[in-house]
């Protein structure tokens, strides 16, 4: 207390030694008003409950990094809010006729965080570095088999079929363009081209950013990510005004009070996934009995709140090409019941391997199970950790049912590849030729009306074929405390810290 | 006064034991039985102690927790006890490298971090009440290991021991007529308040998500499950914590109050 | 003497085997740094290929013995996680968790003291029975619970006390004292009462030696004579159960970190587990062994010279 009178005391002090002897100078005013903006309108606290895996985009899948990252790199192109590509890093950017190059013309005026400029050798390493043996998503990028520099702001990238997410590929956080001859310290020393950089990173404790001069369009300067993993704290914090922003779950909402509280869908599906290998889940009948077992809203809404729009197939409705499949099979437990009883599988009992470190989903998986219960289908619940369910789940596919759920792209072909029967991923052992072809057909067919009917097609073949209980597109609920503005966050995943402002 | 302390701790005790007896023949409903048009429901006729996040019945799950407490506490402490005195007795009484090396392996058990120990324990056995039961035995083997190792080096030099050595009476002998006797009423007063501990010790493995696995019902995750609703129905955390409290309190004044009597008696003997 | 070496040696190679028998354990569970790392994200291929890239493929041995000896010379890996360092990771959590396990014995143990004293002193009256009572029921919660309870009660309606974060003494000691505060008292219900029960129960029994019959034929005041033998008693036999009382702090600074966002050991040891990030852990777990170790046995070498010689000052 006594120091904070203090503090107070000596900025008077100064304040006032200030307004006297520069009465009238404009240098003084300036000063003094500046001194009032960043007091009254810096210091945005952000809480965040994971921390990044790591501050390189080209090393991790985890979203949590994104976050981040994503403000203090850039890529060629970005999305906007509405799934639209527009050019970020590259001025401009051309596509050739068979659609298997594409050109882009970088900016000029492009600068990294430690002063030196940006040109197309550094965009040549960054593909270099995601493509090679370290990167996850190496194989997402294996397609494009040459990479030119043109000259220092013109860069070419051939690609060995058409691809339909060609041009998207290039929008993705993960697609970052890094300085020449980065390497491994990235992850923990960050050098982009972003509106922020990295002033220090306390692992678990908090990370500090600060705007970068040239960007400076009247951006919030000094932002704060603090790690706080008790959500209790996060909502208990950002009551009390330490915190601007939150993420958020349905129960607190009414109790926010005056904070605004924005609702943004997640461009992403939550599902119980089954495995088709079991001899009983591999009959379509007890799959349809399943999904018509269970009355989605109320799970939405036991769960989520009702945060969550419900979804009939892999495709969440924020995507382009989607379709309404959500009445394919209406909940009907008497229906449900005969087709069991059909399919030969009453009394049956099914494992469900749920992942603890995700009480939504164990939650939801709790309450499926008493509705299968309810039609004869025993259900044997088993909580494992994370680490866990990726190698028997994901990895070994030993498994009935388990609940989760897939982030979300720009291009739907990206997520549902997973179908076709060849994928190793395709954990659902999901084996059906009518969507090979159509996968296979849809990833270079470029003509877009095309392509969305054939999305089409997949979303209804997968609706009624349902391997799995396709449950919900949540939705993020954001709390922002009623002195900022200019939030919105983007389809994939991340916000942009300089749309954000402190009002006046 | 001293009576009222053990009178007051066979009353609270009581109360988690009948719930949990009684929760063998009858619960009010299921405890898996959910009714989502009633969540989080108050107090009412229909549900004494209210509903949940899934309207369970919480008075259901609460009966069948405390009969989980307190089987995994006693279950998981005997455990502990037989393992842990068993190694403090060898330590106690062997050669002195085995003893060294078994003195060691108690000091490593102490030190290391049991957490760490408990995830494996949750990644290895899978869910389920058998992990959480091994791992708070671990909790307890060195406990009870260093206790009894202490206690017999204490009696080593005693009369009694020596004159039965000198007579040439075998040692399993004499741990059994002459050893155990003696340290047996330190180690059950020891193993009533280690009860307490290891329902505790679940408790924190719950909130960190290692301990009992949904839908079961103990303690320690119904008290998870109700602190994640804590702004919004913070009134959820109290059943479960309230009957965790008597629970543990119960077992811990027993301690005390066995502690005391058997000083008293330490000193008659005497 | 000769014992004491012979200890410090058969501790060392304990630290070896524990550091061995962790590696071993986290080759044998299921999912690895890369898995968890990759998620859903990525197929298996990927997951297989990326071990080779980083030589996780290596056998667990051959693996092990490059942690070990690399180890030897100081250097104990970087963190898969963060890409730093794991000893500077260390080092720099070290001096929160420290800080707030210190604090918890400074608050608890004090108070263990006085109250543990007085109701030994008036054994079976009214103080005693309601000074347990109490003690007893801070004992019988769970520390998250209390923790969460402190945090939505107190953090948030004191302005005094921060909800999360933890302010260097450097910056301000009196925003670090602050910012530890409820925590450490929360740790300190949970060792309380068993430091009072020890206490207790060492004054009972000295109170009850033919010394201090002595002591009152041969007319000592009644009080030098308490403080000569039973408070010296008393004041070293928290000592003995010093090495359980720590590893017991151990688990309840995970969760007390956890809930007020101290960045410090225990979580950095939790997530560390939850990511298998192998070389963080190996050097946490190898850390906290030692350290462990270090301090039963300077409190043990302690207690045995204290012993002696008191019990030379009482011939």
């Amino acid at each position: 207390m006594k120091t904070k009178i203090g503090v107070l005391f000596i900025t008077l002090m100064f304040a006032l030694v200030l307004s006297a002897c520069g009465n009238g100078s404009d240098e003084a005013k300036e000063l003094l008003n500046e001194n009032k903006n960043t007091e009254a309108k810096d210091g945005l606290k952000i809480a965040i409950s994971v921390d990044p895996d790591g501050l390189d985009p080209h090393r991790t899948t985890a979203s949590s990094t994104f976050v981040i990252t994503n403000n203090i790199y850039d890529t060629l192109v970005k999305v906007t809010k509405d799934g639209e590509i527009e050019p970020s890093l590259a001025a401009s950017y051309e596509q050739s006729e068979d659609g298997k190059t594409l050109t882009f013309n970088l900016r000029e005026d492009v600068q990294f965080h430690d002063g030196t400029a940006l040109t197309a050798k550094d965009v040549a390493y960054s593909f270099e570095r995601i493509k090679d043996e370290l990167g996850p998503r190496k194989d997402n990028y294996a397609y494009i088999t040459e990479v030119n520099v043109i000259d220092d702001y013109t860069i070419e990238f051939k690609a060995e079929s058409p691809s339909a997410s060609f041009i998207s590929d290039f929008a993705y956080p993960w697609a970052a363009i890094v300085k020449d001859g980065a390497d491994e310290t990235l992850k923990k020393d960050p050098v982009g081209t972003g509106p922020y950089k990295l002033v220090n990173w306390t692992p678990q404790d908090k990370i500090v950013l600060e705007g970068v001069d040239h960007y400076n369009e009247g951006q919030i300067q000094n932002v704060e990510f603090k790690m706080m993993p008790d959500s209790t704290a996060q909502v208990t914090s950002f009551k009390k005004g330490d915190i601007h922003l939150i993420e958020t779950t349905g129960d607190v909402v009414d109790t926010l009070g005056d904070a605004t509280i924005i609702e943004i869908d997640n461009n992403s599906v939550q599902l119980m996934a089954m495995n088709l290998e079991n001899d009983y889940l591999s009959n379509k009948k007890l799959r349809q009995a399943i999904n018509m077992a269970v009355d989605k809203e109320e799970l939405i809404n036991a769960v989520w709140w009702g945060y969550g729009k419900q979804i009939g197939s892999h495709y969440p409705p924020v995507l382009k090409g989607y379709v309404d499949t959500t009445g394919t099979y209406p909940y009907d437990v008497k229906k449900a019941k005969a087709l069991v009883e059909e399919s030969g599988a009453k009394g049956i009992t099914l494992n469900m391997k749920l992942p603890s470190d995700y009480p939504n989903y164990v939650a939801a998986g709790q309450i499926i199970a008493e509705k299968l219960e309810a039609i004869g289908i025993h259900v044997k619940i088993e909580t494992i950790e994370w680490g866990t369910w990726l190698t028997d789940v994901y990895g070994n596919r030993d498994y009935d049912l388990t609940v989760v759920g897939h982030t979300g792209r720009i291009e739907g072909y990206d997520l549902l590849e997973k179908y076709n029967s060849t994928r190793s991923d395709n954990y659902f052992n999901y084996k059906n030729t009518e969507i090979d072809d159509l996968l296979s057909s849809i990833k270079v067919e470029l003509d877009e009306e095309r392509r969305m009917d054939m999305y089409e097609q997949v979303q209804t073949i997968l609706a009624e074929e349902v391997p799995a209980l396709y449950i919900q597109e949540p939705t993020r609920i954001y709390g922002i405390s009623d002195d900022l503005e200019g939030f919105s966050a983007y389809p994939i995943d991340v916000f942009e810290l300089k749309d954000l402002k402190f009002k006046e | 006064m001293r009576k009222y302390l053990l009178i007051l701790s066979i009353v609270l005790l009581l109360i988690p034991s009948t719930l949990g007896l009684v929760s063998l023949f009858y619960t009010p409903y299921p405890i898996t039985q959910m009714d989502l048009g009633n969540r989080f429901s108050g107090m009412s006729t229909e549900h004494l102690l209210g509903t949940d996040q899934f309207g369970r019945d919480i008075l259901s799950r609460l009966m069948v927790a405390s009969r989980y407490a307190l089987l995994l506490g006693t279950v998981s402490v005997t455990l502990g006890l037989f393992i842990g005195s068993l190694i403090g007795i060898i330590s106690a009484l062997s050669k002195k490298w085995i003893s060294m090396i078994f003195l060691r392996f108690i000091d490593g058990m102490l030190a290391f971090p049991g957490i760490v120990l408990a995830m494996m324990f949750v990644v290895v056995f899978g869910d389920g009440i058998y992990s959480t039961l091994v791992a708070i035995a671990i909790f307890m083997i060195p406990i009870f290991a260093r206790l009894t190792y202490s206690l017999i080096k204490e009696q080593q030099h005693a009369l009694y021991i020596v004159a039965a050595k000198s007579i040439g009476l075998s040692t399993t002998r004499i741990v059994w007529r002459h050893y155990l006797p003696v340290i047996l009423p330190r180690l059950v007063t020891q193993f009533s308040a280690s009860i307490g501990s290891a329902i505790l010790i679940e408790s924190a493995l719950s909130y960190l998500g290692l301990g009992v696995v949904p839908p079961n019902a103990s303690f320690g995750l119904m008290l998870k499950e109700a602190q994640s609703f804590m702004l919004s129905y913070p009134y959820l955390i109290l059943p479960s914590g309230i009957l965790l409290v008597i629970t543990v309190l119960g077992l811990n004044l027993m301690g005390d109050t066995l502690n005391d009597r058997l000083m008293k008696l330490g000193d008659t003997n005497d | 003497m000769k014992e004491i070496i012979r200890r410090i040696a058969s501790s060392i190679v304990l630290i070896i085997v524990v550091s061995f028998v962790t590696f071993f354990m986290l080759m044998l569970i299921p999912g690895d740094a890369v898995e968890i790392s990759l998620g859903t994200e990525a197929t298996p291929e990927r997951v297989t290929e990326l071990r080779a890239a980083l030589g996780m493929d290596a056998p667990w041995y051959t693996q092990y013995m490059s942690w070990f000896t690399h180890a030897l010379a100081g250097d104990f890996g970087v963190s898969f996680t963060y890409g730093e360092n794991v000893t500077t990771l260390l080092l720099s959590r070290l001096p929160v968790t420290l800080s707030l396990m210190l604090m918890a014995i400074v608050i608890a143990v004090p108070l263990a003291l006085t109250i543990g004293v007085i109701a030994a002193l008036k054994q079976n009256k009214t103080f005693d029975i309601i000074a347990r009572t109490l003690m007893q029921m801070g004992d019988a919660m769970p520390q998250f619970w209390i923790a969460l309870i402190f945090l939505v009660y107190i953090a948030a309606q004191i302005e005094i006390f921060p909800i999360s974060g933890f302010t260097p003494f450097s910056e301000s000691v009196y925003g670090g004292v602050m910012s530890l505060f409820l925590p450490a008292v929360v740790l300190a219900f949970g060792m309380i009462a068993t430091l009072i029960r020890i206490v207790r129960s060492s004054m009972l029994h000295s109170l009850k030696q033919d010394y201090m019959l002595m002591t009152r034929v041969s007319g000592v005041h009644p009080v030098r004579a308490i403080i000569k033998y039973p408070l010296r008693d008393a004041l070293i036999a928290p000592l003995t159960v010093i090495g359980i009382q720590i590893s017991g702090l151990i688990s309840g600074v995970i969760v007390v970190e956890s809930i007020f966002s101290l960045p410090g050991v225990g979580r950095l040891l939790f997530s560390a587990v939850l990511k298998r990030d192998l070389f963080l852990i190996l050097g946490l777990v190898s850390f906290i062994v030692t350290s462990v170790i270090i301090i039963t046995l300077i409190t043990d070498i302690l207690y045995i010279l204290l012993n002696k010689k008191m019990r030379r000052n009482e011939s």
